[in-house]
């Protein structure tokens, strides 16, 4: 087990740089989720701690030890590819019993070395002793796949597969579990069951596990932490709830979560309150604006919709007149598109059965509590 | 890309030794060729390098350099009608070739003839069957006393209806023992035409034929153009076939060079000689080349394209009826030899005069040594050429080495008789004489069938995922151990599928055994090649279906072993 620090990491590709002065420190048993667009460099950050890439500069703990001389093969990291990438010609036993193999090898004769060659290629070759077997079934029992133990791969389903894969880096006891996107080739019922079965493992086993993935809900219900990639730099670091409540840029406010950002000046300061102006609209926020221009951050479901000719008190909250461009009924909740100005606002309503919903046309109120107007 | 830093110190010593191999025993020879075609001696370049004495006598003959022995060459009118009449010989193969497979290519691609499997299955006799074979079944038929020939001259015909010993005896066995070489491409080239826009023509008011010269065939002529190219350089290389049929008078490149080297040891005009085969042969190929390119990136799609196959009775039949005629001749030619092989006499009538398994009981207890030889050095250069191409694949698709790439497919455009001749000339003295044993005999084989292995092996490579590899090395392998328990498991396939046909091609190979076979490693084809010139005939017939019935069953469980891959 080990935690993982990375320092001021960059990494080019010719002329293109992929990562710049990355700077990370995953604790000891915690799942880091790395979360990004498609081309943000979490992949290849991930790589670079697993040794298949190298970086171009600064260093990278696993443990204590520095790793830049050490090669992938010997740095115990435990990796679940996207494709899987489990062993065609060997049955699920073989897979998952693959670096116990290596380990004997790098520990035996040249006698004994045959005869895991052997068994390596064919199973008619040599025997496995017992406590490899052993090793292997048991965590074969722990990720219920000992029934299939010798089928091969091609023969199982899509979750199978991906629990020969977590059962094949697990069982080498890794320092660092590192998971590929290995959600994304699943579909959606099976990538909603996996999620807790990676999840209850991971904190059963307490290893620290690093995660890519580019779908924000996945990263903010599995994750202990979670850092936000984009064009190579990470934008910001923190949990779940913390990067929900406080985004740090609009990239992050819309990438975690959905939201609606209004550019807006600071007009005033008045009894502890931010004062805004923009284009169609006047908000007061509790919250600090750092700059006089400022983005502000409303999530669509801190915003209530009344009728137009309701009377609400604008000392205690924020009222904004719109009109209603789109109600999408979503289930339990509605989904509006409300024109405010020249910007057109999203706004989710819990729905009760019986309620009304606002029709395409009509004239409303949008409020918006003090608290929840944030400023970046 | 550089990846994994560490750990690839073995693979990079693998590297070298592969660079070393093709310098050496490649590169290195052909140089030297080169070299000695305008000095018009022996150059040893490898001695120049360890001896100092033959430094300086080298530099010596580098002095004397010049264009002299190349301008008395062409004064001699030998050459250059050789060099004449082999271009002839290629271009009249080429096309004929060419024009005998359309029918057959379109009737397999389009149609449904009547019996085309079975023409299907006989288009693999000429394939299977070495050239001076094919060569000899033709003078078994045609010769003087053929039975063609008596049929002939029973029904009022005077003297040969086809005279073997001759250019024409050439061209017509060239013709029908390369023709399959041509005949996949088209079949591929015409199913892959789109077949709407022929629709399209007939739906104008275009009749059938109007369709097919105007439509259907220019669709294909890339493809057509391709193998086209593709004959004039094969029959160009080809050295059994001349070496048996062609007459004193008839000068051709190849038989040439063997008669200079074997002959009278002209080192400076077999010299020449394979400097002109190499870049004849290298140019039509490169021609060839560009018209693949061109032909595979714009027509394959992954859309699949529905064919309509011509139903039309009277086309199909007359198509069916012109093909089995096509693919009997070298049916027939085959079961001549195997006639002849069990026969005691044959040539006074139509039928030999009697029936004997001698011949097979003389091979079985005089010729066994060279049927072991051929399956010993076969087996060499298989496992040499494994080895090779397995490393050479795996460097070639994983770390995007085009030079290794463009280096093993040198030896496709270097006739064997040229590639001998370089070989002879650059290792028959110290430091490292090895003109006349079996290694060099096996490295010749090697090199010279590498190309077929490397494709295959090159695919199934493709089809591996570098992460699979990337897993293993990420669960503790090295990537020697990665290459050994995972990469070379899943490469089987196309491992097995290149064995056999570097086996196959190497047990058929004439030029190189000829040339460079010392008597105690005589394979079976040189065997048969003697026995030929000898004229021990029915001996050579009996060995030469030994030697087919070898390839055809290497081939049968090669296909066998295929099957159960794509089962599984």
């Amino acid at each position: 087990m080990g935690s993982v620090k990375i320092q001021n990491m960059t990494k080019t590709f010719g002329d293109f740089t992929a990562l710049h002065d990355i700077n990370l420190d995953i604790k000891e048993g915690e799942f880091f989720a790395l979360l990004g667009p498609s081309g943000c460099g979490k992949t290849t950050t991930m790589r670079c701690v697993a040794g298949f890439e190298n970086p171009t500069s600064g260093s990278i703990y696993i443990g204590d030890r520095e790793v830049e001389n050490v090669p992938a093969n010997k740095r115990n990291c435990g990796m679940v590819f996207q494709s899987y990438a489990l062993f065609p010609h060997m049955d699920v036993f073989d897979n998952v019993a693959y670096s116990l193999n290596i380990k004997h090898l790098n520990a035996s004769n040249p006698i004994k070395r045959l005869s895991i060659f052997g068994r390596l290629l064919s199973k008619r070759l040599g025997k496995y002793p017992d406590d490899i077997r052993n090793k292997v079934m048991e965590i074969l029992e722990y990720v219920e796949l000992d029934q299939h133990a010798n089928r091969l791969t091609s023969e199982l389903s899509g979750g199978q597969q991906q629990r020969v894969a977590l059962a094949r880096a697990l069982v080498m006891e890794p320092a660092v579990l590192l998971m590929d996107e290995p959600l994304s080739n699943l579909d959606q019922k099976l990538r909603h069951s996996m999620r807790n079965t990676i999840r209850t493992i991971q904190q059963d086993l307490g290893i620290t596990t690093i995660f890519v993935t580019h779908d924000q809900e996945e990263a903010m219900s599995m994750a202990d932490r979670v850092a936000v990639m984009d064009k190579g730099h990470i934008v910001q670091i923190g949990t779940p709830t913390d990067l929900y409540s406080n985004p740090q840029t609009p990239f992050i406010a819309n990438f975690v979560g959905t939201s609606n950002i209004l550019k807006g000046t600071v007009a005033a300061e008045e009894n502890g309150m931010t004062v805004m102006k923009g284009e169609g609209f006047q908000l007061k926020s509790s919250n600090k604006a750092k700059n006089k221009d400022v983005d502000i951050i409303i999530r669509p479901e801190h915003v209530r919709v009344e009728p137009a000719d309701s009377v609400i008190d604008p000392l205690q909250t924020n009222v904004i007149e719109g009109e209603v461009i789109m109600s999408t009924y979503l289930g339990s909740i509605v989904r509006y598109d409300v024109q405010v100005g020249s910007y057109q606002l999203i706004v989710d309503t819990t729905y009760s059965s019986g309620a009304n919903i606002f029709q395409e046309g009509k004239k409303v109120k949008l409020t918006v509590d003090h608290e929840r107007v944030l400023l970046i | 890309m550089k990846r994994i830093k560490n750990g690839f110190s073995g693979l990079t010593v693998i590297k070298v030794l592969i660079y070393i191999f093709f310098g050496l025993f490649m590169l290195l020879p052909l140089f030297s060729v080169f070299i000695v075609s305008f000095t018009g001696q022996p150059t040893n370049l490898l001695g120049a390098l360890t001896d100092s004495t033959i430094f300086n006598s080298t530099l010596e003959k580098l002095k004397g350099i010049s264009l002299e022995s190349y301008k008395k060459v062409f004064s001699n009118s030998g050459y250059l009608t050789a060099l004449k009449n082999s271009l002839l010989l290629a271009f009249l193969v080429m096309i004929i070739v060419i024009l005998v497979c359309i029918p057959l290519a379109y009737g397999i691609a389009r149609t449904k003839m009547p019996f085309k499997k079975t023409i299907s299955a006989l288009c693999m006799i000429p394939l299977i069957v070495p050239t001076f074979i094919s060569a000899y079944a033709f003078i078994i038929m045609f010769g003087r006393a053929g039975w063609v020939t008596q049929i002939y001259n029973a029904l009022g015909g005077e003297g040969m209806l086809l005279n073997p010993y001759s250019m024409a005896g050439v061209v017509v066995v060239q013709v029908f023992f390369f023709f399959p070489y041509a005949l996949w491409p088209l079949v591929a080239a015409f199913k892959v035409s789109d077949i709407s826009l022929e629709e399209a023509s007939l739906n104008l008011g275009a009749k059938s034929w109007f369709t097919f010269v105007f439509v259907t065939f220019p669709l294909a002529l890339p493809g057509v153009i391709s193998s086209a190219l593709l004959i004039f350089t094969v029959s160009f290389s080809d050295f059994g076939t001349p070496i048996v049929l062609a007459p004193k008078e008839l000068n051709l490149l190849v038989v040439e060079a063997y008669r200079e080297i074997s002959g009278f040891f002209n080192w400076g005009g077999a010299a020449i000689l394979t400097v002109v085969m190499v870049i004849v042969a290298a140019f039509f190929f490169y021609l060839q080349h560009l018209f693949t390119k061109g032909k595979n990136y714009g027509s394959v799609s992954g859309k699949p394209k529905q064919q309509k196959l011509v139903e039309n009775k009277l086309v199909n039949r007359s198509l069916s009826l012109y093909s089995l005629l096509i693919v009997l001749v070298p049916l027939l030619a085959m079961l001549s030899v195997a006639l002849q092989s069990v026969a005691t006499t044959w040539g006074k009538d139509l039928l030999p005069s009697g029936y004997t398994l001698n011949h097979y009981k003389t091979i079985f207890s005089t010729s066994m040594g060279n049927i072991q030889n051929s399956i010993m050095l076969a087996t060499g250069a298989l496992v040499l050429s494994v080895i090779i191409a397995t490393f050479v694949s795996y460097f070639v698709v994983r770390q995007n080495s085009a030079k290794l790439d463009f280096m093993t497919s040198i030896p496709l455009v270097v006739p064997g008789i040229a590639f001998g001749i370089a070989l002879i000339q650059t290792f028959n003295t110290a430091p490292l004489q090895l003109t006349g044993t079996a290694l060099l005999l096996i490295i010749a084989y090697t090199i010279r069938r590498l190309p077929y292995m490397v494709r295959s092996t090159m695919g199934s490579m493709r089809a591996i995922k570098q992460d699979i590899e990337e897993a293993a090395i990420n669960l503790g392998a090295t990537p020697l151990t990665a290459a050994i328990t995972i990469v070379g498991p899943l490469m089987l396939p196309g491992i097995a599928a290149g064995s056999v046909l570097v086996f196959v091609t190497v047990i058929k190979e004439t030029s190189i055994s000829v040339l460079l076979a010392p008597p105690e490693w005589a394979p079976m084809s040189l065997a048969i090649f003697q026995n030929i010139l000898r004229a021990e005939y029915y001996s050579a017939a009996a060995m030469s279906v030994v030697l087919v019935v070898l390839v055809l069953a290497l081939q049968g469980i090669a296909n066998l072993l295929s099957r159960k891959q794509q089962l599984k």
